[in-house]
């Protein structure tokens, strides 16, 4: 980074100086897990729990009493179940790309913000996780999908791109947990080291798995962390691809389109940064770490939304334009119907908020006004939710026989579940930022000035 | 949170909360029942005679194989000895009928060990039997309400007891008091109201009624009948006669308004006759040669559908426009109607008349039951110049019975002459469906003592001082006419369930006689000089050569002038405008209310289930003040006046509003009473019939109440259509454009040519570029045998007997009013409706659509657990048991047929008292669990069932065509669906496939479906077909 053209000659007299600061930023970080409980974290912990309870009450109706509870239908078997599962797939995306593919392309500013997106990319697979599950008509028997030996003589049928679903987010979960977990536990042990009650140095401590910051330690460590950002890079790729591909390989039009794996990608990262930019906005002043996540991540964060942005509307338009290109009448109709039948308020409401609504982030007012950018950024949230809605209801909506069309209307039901997988996330994402380190402490700093104190290996 | 959400049954329960003072009343009556029955009334099954007779543990045997819910406990027990000529798990079919409106259906019933599970026409009879395609060896069509009227026997609502002043009672008690009736010895005030019934032994048992209880009279009441036509018959040849068309030889076939596909006695022959000669290389008419039907009608009728043109005019135009006709075509006086100097009136008019002139002797003109006796006579009249070899004139078996609405009100006179103490009413429902003027509830209060017979304690039973519980038709012996008069037998399959006894039953208490039914049966049939034997009547259904004798009947007499309303033009003012009463499709006049089968049923143009709707056209519906679907209107003629949810409909005449009879029923039971908007039950539309208007009425105005109704239909586009879209035609645009090429049509001239494919004519999804493309997976081979079906478009009506067939067969659950809003419907088999053209004389094509069986199913590469596979014969199948419910199959599936459990459908079997439901489900196929997906098998059960039966006789692989067929194929009239063995070149499926009218639904996909559809051979008028509207499709 600029700033590690430090002109410091020295390190021995400046030695006490980066003491101070990489202190400091200990000091900062373990403080919000080891200190008392702040007073903003109550209500919004108790919002949180409501809205989870929300999820229990809508699934123990959807449990006991049937799909039915929501508004799907014989024509539009999925509606905001996979919308749900889509979306929160795609906010997990960011939490990958921060951690692997900025690691291994040595962006450092994100060590500052790598840890809070990969919790957020965990809580959002969760969340996730769940809907394929409990779209199910039969949930109980969910896991017939899992390939596993057995007396009833069933075996998944693998030219299902659902059962490549479950390998891709299966895969994916374990991936960000192992990568995520690893990268905590030297910041867990110095949290066990500063803890003064006697549960939380033995929770931590068990968490820390013995870390003790020796050398060998550290150089395992960082092998360990490079290998997984490996691993974890293609996953980037791979997961939205293959969930796209639930309906890239169907034959229904307005999903059997070639260009929705990169166009899914890039969905998810642009939805991922801005969830990421919604979370991380209040947090830097609710924990006082504006000085470890700086003006200039959250501005690095909109410029990727910017370009992520164009890279979206420039997949609606080539969709757009393919589908009248190709000739196929089913293909041009359904975006005809798409834009101007009865769906058309989710489909503009899909195209305003995701591609004019970033454009704001050309200008630096709106990408260093705090209020703007998570205006903005839940803006960019509401678009793409409503792209997966729009993907997923308009196209079923009519097809084939014009004698089996219909109109998907959401029930309470689809609303309470909706508000019930945010109350999980949000509530996981609480609970994260009051009891573990919120900030990759040791990465941190290492991309400080102080720590390239007379060494300039740039 | 609401039960309302979903499940009907849930729903109807609270419902029934709501109409609590109606339903306290009932309350009392089922608590009563229940202290007389002790615990038994906890389980109903154990009380019931079918139990007794076969054993409670055959029956719960029976039961377990359907049982729905997945862990529920049961027990098999075995039969210690095993009845007669039973095997366990196979079923036998007996003959039977069943009577709609004084008319037999002949009867098919399957019944499984001792219960009956479905009902098909019976092949063999005389009149309805017979196939339509060459190589049909057995083949006997069914309706709609016979298909479902099996439900009713397992009804829990059905009446369980004899009750009493509102109370309970009992046989016996009302045994005793017949005894002291007929103690009495005067038999003056005695009346009796009959529904029309054609059973030679209960007209043996009045004969003997008049001389044995002298003074007692019958009449004879049936809401919809066809005593216009004998009216008619009368103006036109002095006498009564029935007449009877033998479509099959006709060249020219007029309706006027009447829907001989659906609403007559004979719409089964008729269907069959029609299909018979449509199609010119199989045409009985001779090859080349095809018959051409002419609708002159105000509602849009099955009729309508197939017709080559169609003519809008209010029903009571129909006269002046027949009027028109016959001067054409014998020089009489032409009317002075506006209507028929009408450009598009006249233009044709005179072609149908010049064509009749060519085509004479091969000529049939139909009037319809709603019509007058004018125009019945009209018809009758150039039959007789025009038609002579295809129309004959039958003997009628009451020639002097006054018409049902006489009769009703000579009724209601005598009542208020005081002249009637006793009043036994023999089913029907006239407190409900009697002309409304008449007050028939206010009269049958001044009656001293009054006994209904009846299935249901409906809103008469709950006037009445005695109610008897009736036999179902599957319960009790009879013998009833089919139009033409065979004599037909019905036999009961099971003993009364709950006790009932049939009006033959009744009579002979009345007479003091105790011989059983059967014998009163044997011994009409024994003096009827039929012929044949007991054994072989009961055997076959029916007696051969037992129709009522031809007629020669001289015409006489001239046309009829025109009153006031038929003068006009078609345009009306509001407060001119016409009301006619039509039958309703699910309900038929209310009695078959209760039958959730035939309510959620769509009807075949409007595709509104579960209520009656009053249909207006929609340049109507705009003169009269901006009336759109779903609005409550509110319909005045004189000082009557019905508030009715309107359906803009197009194809409807101007100036006339069709109102839909048989629904708001109070007591129909617990499905059919009128509910809350979510669940449906429909209006009482007889509010506005009366006795001097029983079919049409004019000057009625409309208007609008404000109030939003909830229309459930099956299908809404064309005119419903909703908000938020800024371009709100994009999807009629594109339907236009896409349905000629789903329901592919040709002009009889373009079939001529030798080069003409169905396949060939590609409208809309042109691919000129690729040839069909391979698929991605292994093609499989089929080496043994290949399962298809053809559906020919031509020979569909839309009568929805393969609807409710369907259910009947497959247990296909139904799901109430609010989940078909929804798009939940659960019908394997759906008929696509389909307008074109002018919304105010559009075209309308019917298309049905089960699963496409397709070769390359999208629906099978998507399934995760392989829950839908391909079976070595080509079906595409189900595996219930495996099935996780991720509904991606039906995303995947471009023709919309899958079917997903949504709730647990079956949940009323919680309650007991509807486990007796239970006994209907067919055996051989899965109840359904929720969470699962489901949809046509091609009825694989019975495919299935017949290879098992011919490995067993030895004969593998010895299976004819014609040894399967569906419950859909079974049940249609005019054999429009054929399945088989493609693998065999000479079966009739092979040789449809090969047809050159053959195509595939979506081909472009390359989905390969087994199913394939026959373009429809449309044979309009060469003179006319540039003053109609251009079939699309074929260029």
């Amino acid at each position: 980074m600029a700033t590690s053209s430090n002109e410091a000659a020295d390190g021995h007299g400046e030695g006490g100086e980066a003491r101070k600061v990489f202190r400091g930023i200990t000091d900062d970080v373990a403080k919000i897990a080891l200190s008392p409980t702040p007073k903003w974290w109550y209500p919004a912990f108790a919002v949180s729990n409501l809205m989870l309870l929300c999820l229990v009450v809508a699934l123990y109706h959807l449990f006991t009493t049937g799909i039915g509870v929501w508004g799907n239908n014989n024509i539009q078997g999925w509606a905001w179940d996979i919308t749900n599962f889509v979306f929160w797939i795609g906010i997990g995306h960011a939490g990958t790309l921060i951690s692997a593919v900025l690691y291994l392309f040595r962006q450092e500013w994100r060590t500052s913000i790598n840890r809070s997106a990969e919790a957020m990319t965990i809580f959002a697979v969760a969340a996730a996780g769940i809907f394929p599950i409990i779209h199910t008509g039969r949930p109980w028997f969910a896991w017939w999908l899992i390939p596993h030996p057995n007396d009833m003589g069933m075996w998944p049928q693998f030219r299902s791109p659902l059962m490549w679903d479950v390998f891709a987010i299966s895969t994916y979960a374990t991936t960000s947990i192992l990568f995520w977990y690893m990268g905590m536990v030297p910041d867990i042990a110095t949290l066990r080291d500063r803890a003064k009650e006697k549960w939380k140095q033995i929770g931590y401590g068990l968490l820390a798995l013995g870390w003790r910051g020796s050398a060998r330690q550290w150089h395992r460590y960082e092998r360990a962390y490079l290998i997984l950002a490996a691993l974890s890079t293609p996953l980037v790729l791979s997961v939205h691809s293959v969930v796209s591909f639930d309906f890239a390989t169907s034959q229904n039009p307005g999903w059997h389109t070639t260009i929705f794996p990169p166009y899914f990608v890039a969905g998810a990262i642009f939805s991922g940064f801005a969830m990421v930019a919604t979370l991380l906005v209040p947090l830097r002043y609710l924990c006082n770490l504006k000085h470890i996540i700086k003006e200039s991540h959250i501005e690095a964060m909109c410029k990727i939304m910017i370009a992520t942005g164009l890279m979206v509307g420039g997949a609606y338009s080539i969709e757009l334009f393919v589908a009248w290109y190709s000739g196929n009448a089913g293909e041009w109709f359904t975006f005809r119907n798409r834009i101007l039948g009865e769906y058309s308020w989710a489909y503009f409401m899909m195209v305003s908020c995701n591609v004019l609504v970033p454009q704001f982030f050309w200008f630096k007012k709106c990408r260093t006004n705090p209020w703007i950018v998570v205006g903005l950024c839940i803006l960019i949230n509401v678009g793409m939710w409503f792209e997966r809605f729009v993907i997923i209801a308009t196209s079923l909506a009519r097809q084939g026989v014009p004698g089996m069309w219909g109109y998907f209307s959401p029930t309470r039901w689809d609303l309470l579940t909706m508000i019930g997988s945010f109350g999980l996330f949000f509530t996981l994402f609480l609970l994260f930022v009051r009891f573990l380190p919120v900030i990759a402490i040791a990465e941190v700093k290492a991309v400080t000035p102080e720590a390239h104190a007379g060494k300039d290996h740039h | 949170m609401s039960s309302l959400d979903h499940g009907y049954w849930k729903s109807i329960a609270e419902i029934d909360r709501e109409v609590a003072s109606d339903e306290a009343v009932r309350e009392a009556e089922f608590a009563a029942a229940e202290v007389e029955l002790g615990d038994d009334a906890v389980d109903p099954l154990s009380r019931r005679n079918f139990a007794k007779l076969m054993g409670a543990s055959l029956a719960l045997a029976g039961v377990a194989g359907a049982g729905c819910k997945r862990y529920s406990r049961e027990e098999i027990v075995p039969l210690a000895r095993r009845p007669e000529d039973q095997v366990p798990g196979t079923t036998q079919e007996y003959a039977t009928a069943f009577e709609l409106g004084g008319h037999a259906q002949a009867l098919v019933v399957t019944s499984y060990e001792g219960r009956p599970i479905k009902v098909d026409g019976n092949p063999e009879h005389p009149f309805a039997g017979g196939g339509v395609l060459a190589g049909t060896k057995r083949h006997g069509g069914s309706t709609a309400f016979a298909q479902g009227s099996i439900l009713h026997l397992y009804d829990p609502d059905r009446s369980q007891g004899v009750s009493h002043a509102g109370k309970g009672g009992s046989f016996s008690d009302w045994k005793v008091w017949l005894g002291e009736l007929r103690k009495q010895g005067n038999f003056g005030k005695v009346r009796v109201l009959s529904e029309a019934t054609s059973s030679p032994t209960v007209q043996a048992l009045r004969r003997r009624l008049a001389t044995e209880l002298p003074g007692l009279q019958w009449r004879e009441w049936e809401p919809l009948s066809w005593d216009n036509e004998r009216a008619g018959m009368v103006q036109a040849f002095s006498k009564v006669v029935r007449p009877l068309a033998h479509l099959d030889r006709a060249e020219t076939i007029v309706s006027l308004d009447c829907d001989f596909f659906v609403d007559h006695p004979a719409a089964v022959a008729y269907s069959r006759d029609f299909a018979r000669s449509r199609h010119p290389e199989t045409s009985s008419l001779g090859r080349g040669r095809m018959n051409r039907l002419y609708a002159i009608e105000s509602l849009y009728s099955s009729t309508g559908v197939l017709a080559d043109h169609r003519l809008p005019v209010r029903s009571e135009h129909v006269l002046a426009v027949a009027q028109l006709l016959e001067s054409l075509l014998l020089n009489s006086a032409a009317p002075r109607a506006e209507v028929a100097n009408e450009a598009k009136v006249k233009t044709l008019v005179e072609a149908l008349a010049r064509e009749i002139k060519a085509n004479t002797g091969r000529v049939v003109i139909l009037a319809g039951r709603k019509q007058p006796a004018a125009v019945h006579a009209l018809a009758a009249r150039l039959n007789q110049t025009f038609g002579s070899s295809c129309v004959e004139y039958l003997e009628d078996p009451e020639p002097s019975r006054p018409s049902h609405g006489e009769a009703i009100s000579t009724l209601a006179r005598e009542i208020d002459q005081g002249q009637v103490d006793t009043l036994f009413i023999l089913g029907g429902n006239p407190v409900y469906d009697a002309p409304a003027d008449l007050d028939f509830a206010g009269k049958l209060a001044k009656v001293a003592t009054s006994v209904h017979l009846s299935e249901y304690q409906n809103e008469t039973s709950a006037k009445t001082t005695w109610h008897v519980p009736r036999a179902h038709y599957l319960e009790a012996w009879g013998d009833v006419r089919t139009w033409d008069g065979t004599l037909t037998l019905q036999q009961p399959l099971i003993a009364p369930m709950y006790g009932g006894i049939s009006i033959i039953e009744l009579c002979a208490m009345l007479l003091g006689d105790e011989t059983p039914a059967d014998v009163l049966v044997g011994k009409t049939l024994a003096d009827s000089g039929a012929g044949g034997t007991w054994r072989a009547a009961i055997h076959d259904g029916f007696v051969d050569r037992t129709r009522f004798a031809p007629q020669a009947v001289q015409a006489g007499g001239g046309g009829a002038g025109l009153v006031g309303s038929q003068a006009g033009g078609s345009d009306a003012k509001n407060g001119e405008l016409e009301v006619t009463f039509v039958h309703s499709s699910s309900t038929y006049d209310g009695r078959f209310a209760n039958n959730a089968w035939l309510q959620e049923t769509p009807d075949f143009l409007t595709k509104v289930t579960w209520d009656n709707v009053a249909l207006i056209s929609p340049d109507t519906a705009d003169k009269v003040g901006g009336i759109s679907s779903q609005d409550v209107i509110r319909i005045k003629v004189g000082d009557r006046q019905l508030d009715i949810p309107a359906l803009v409909m197009p194809g409807q005449a101007r100036g006339s509003i069709a109102v839909m009879l048989g629904g708001g029923r109070t007591r129909a039971g617990k499905v059919g009473n009128k509910q809350r908007e979510w669940a449906g039950g429909g209006f009482d539309s007889y509010v506005l019939r009366t006795a001097a208007a029983l079919d049409i009425v004019s000057g009625a105005s409309v208007s609008k109440t404000g109030r939003r109704y909830r229309i459930a239909t099956t299908q809404e586009h064309f005119d419903i259509r909703r908000g938020y879209s800024i371009d709100k035609t994009v999807g009629e645009k594109e339907a236009a454009k896409k349905i000629p090429d789903l329901v592919r049509e040709v002009q009889r001239e373009a079939f001529g040519d030798p080069a003409y494919k169905a396949e060939k004519t590609h409208p809309f999804y042109h691919d000129h570029h690729h040839g069909r493309g391979g698929s991605l997976f292994a093609e499989k081979t089929y080496p043994d045998r290949k399962w298809a079906m053809a559906i020919d478009l031509g020979n569909c009506m839309g009568c929805n007997a393969c609807v409710v067939a369907c259910q009947s067969e497959n247990n296909v659950p139904v799901v109430g009013k609010r989940e078909v809003t929804r798009n939940r419907e659960m019908s394997w088999i759906r008929i696509d409706r389909y307008f074109k053209g002018d919304p105010n004389d559009p075209e309308v094509v019917g298309q049905p659509v089960t699963c496409q069986h397709c070769e390359n199913a999208p629906c099978e590469t998507v399934c995760p657990v392989g829950a839908t596979l391909h079976s070595s014969e080509g079906l595409n199948d189900m595996v219930y048991n495996r099935c996780v419910g991720t509904r991606y199959c039906l995303n995947n599936c471009p023709y919309r047929v899958r079917r997903f459990n949504f709730f647990d459908y079956h949940k009323e079997f919680q309650d007991a008292r509807n486990n007796v439901r239970k006994l209907l489900f067919n055996p051989d196929v899965t109840v359904r669990e929720r969470g699962v997906m489901e949809k046509c098998t091609y009825c694989v059960q019975r495919i299935q069932g017949a290879k098992i039966k011919a490995k067993n006789a030895g004969e593998r692989g010895a299976m004819p065509d014609g040894t399967i067929t569906t419950a859909c194929q079974a049940a249609c009239p005019t054999e429009a669906i054929v399945f088989g063995d493609l693998s065999d070149p000479e079966s009739r499926v092979s040789k449809l496939h090969g047809d050159r009218r053959q195509y595939e639904l979506l081909g472009e996909q390359n989905d390969k479906p087994r199913t394939r559809f026959l373009a429809k051979v449309r044979n309009p008028n060469p003179e006319l077909v540039s003053h109609t509207n251009q079939p699309a499709g074929h260029h």
